[in-house]
């Protein structure tokens, strides 16, 4: 295991990643708030974060999309909850500032135990 | 993901939520018209909207991922014309009443071309914070370099 390409740090970028999808489908699921038909859509944060522990080489397996169950669909078929997407919107906006910064300080580590070597001397 | 493309769906949202708010503003607007180039009273129109599945396009294909999932944007796919009939009233004496007196009014209720201008205000400043929290996370990414 090289230093460089430690397993936090990759899982770290797969949590980034998952945050930057479901962002996607947040952000869909709003801009799609009056389409009619539209079902909402999200990928299950959790599962695809357990399958990325237990398979580390899961960077090129696609996570699942599915449709969200049980939401109250208007007389359109559309069954966006603004509520709902409101409230993931900012939950993901803070999964995603709280991984960037561990990933920062674990980057402020590496470059302190490189700089620290060369002015103790 | 790419969190450009993030934006690019809010963006799509935004405009198609606007041309939504400039077809409602021109139904109160014409609402009193009884005559038009087509002839015949102002016809009240509705926008559809459809999910799109974003395209991309150069430089951003080249950068999309394998992993990329399948998020949808939004598009307003027609305009239609309401098919309710004219509102008759009497009125003689306007050059547009026909044989009988009678002119013909569009079919406009103004409280509900209000509501419907007030839902997409809404619908505009919901995609509009989303933009806000896209731009946040791209901007905590830069800092990441920064550090």
């Amino acid at each position: 295991m090289s230093w460089l390409d430690s397993p936090q740090d990759n899982l770290l970028a797969r949590y980034l990643d998952l945050a930057a999808m479901r962002q996607a489908l947040i952000t869909s699921n709003i801009a799609n708030v009056d389409t009619p038909g539209y079902r909402t859509r999200d990928i299950d944060f959790h599962g695809e974060l357990v399958r990325a522990i237990e398979h580390e080489d899961a960077d090129s397996t696609e996570p699942v999309v599915r449709e969200v169950q049980g939401l109250i669909a208007r007389p359109d078929g559309n069954n966006v909850s603004i509520d709902r997407e409101s409230m993931l919107l900012s939950e993901v906006q803070l999964q995603f500032s709280a991984a960037e910064q561990l990933l920062k300080s674990d980057f402020k580590t590496l470059s302190m135990a490189i700089n620290e070597g060369s002015s103790g001397s | 993901m790419n969190l450009f493309k993030v934006l690019d769906i809010s963006a799509s949202a935004l405009l198609a939520e606007r041309q939504r708010a400039e077809v409602v503003s021109s139904n109160l607007a014409n609402a009193e018209s009884t005559s038009t180039p087509g002839g015949g009273p102002y016809k009240r129109m509705h926008v559809v909207f459809g999910a799109h599945p974003m395209q991309m396009h150069g430089f951003a294909m080249t950068l999309a991922s394998f992993t990329d999932i399948n998020a949808e944007g939004v598009r307003v796919d027609r305009v239609v014309q309401d098919g309710a009939p004219p509102v008759r009233r009497f009125e003689p004496g306007s050059p547009d009443a026909d044989a009988e007196g009678y002119v013909s009014y569009p079919a406009i209720n103004p409280v509900e071309e209000l509501v419907n201008l007030m839902g997409a205000a809404r619908a505009y400043q919901l995609n509009a914070s989303a933009v806000q929290s896209t731009k946040n996370m791209i901007q905590a990414s830069i800092d990441i370099i920064k550090s």
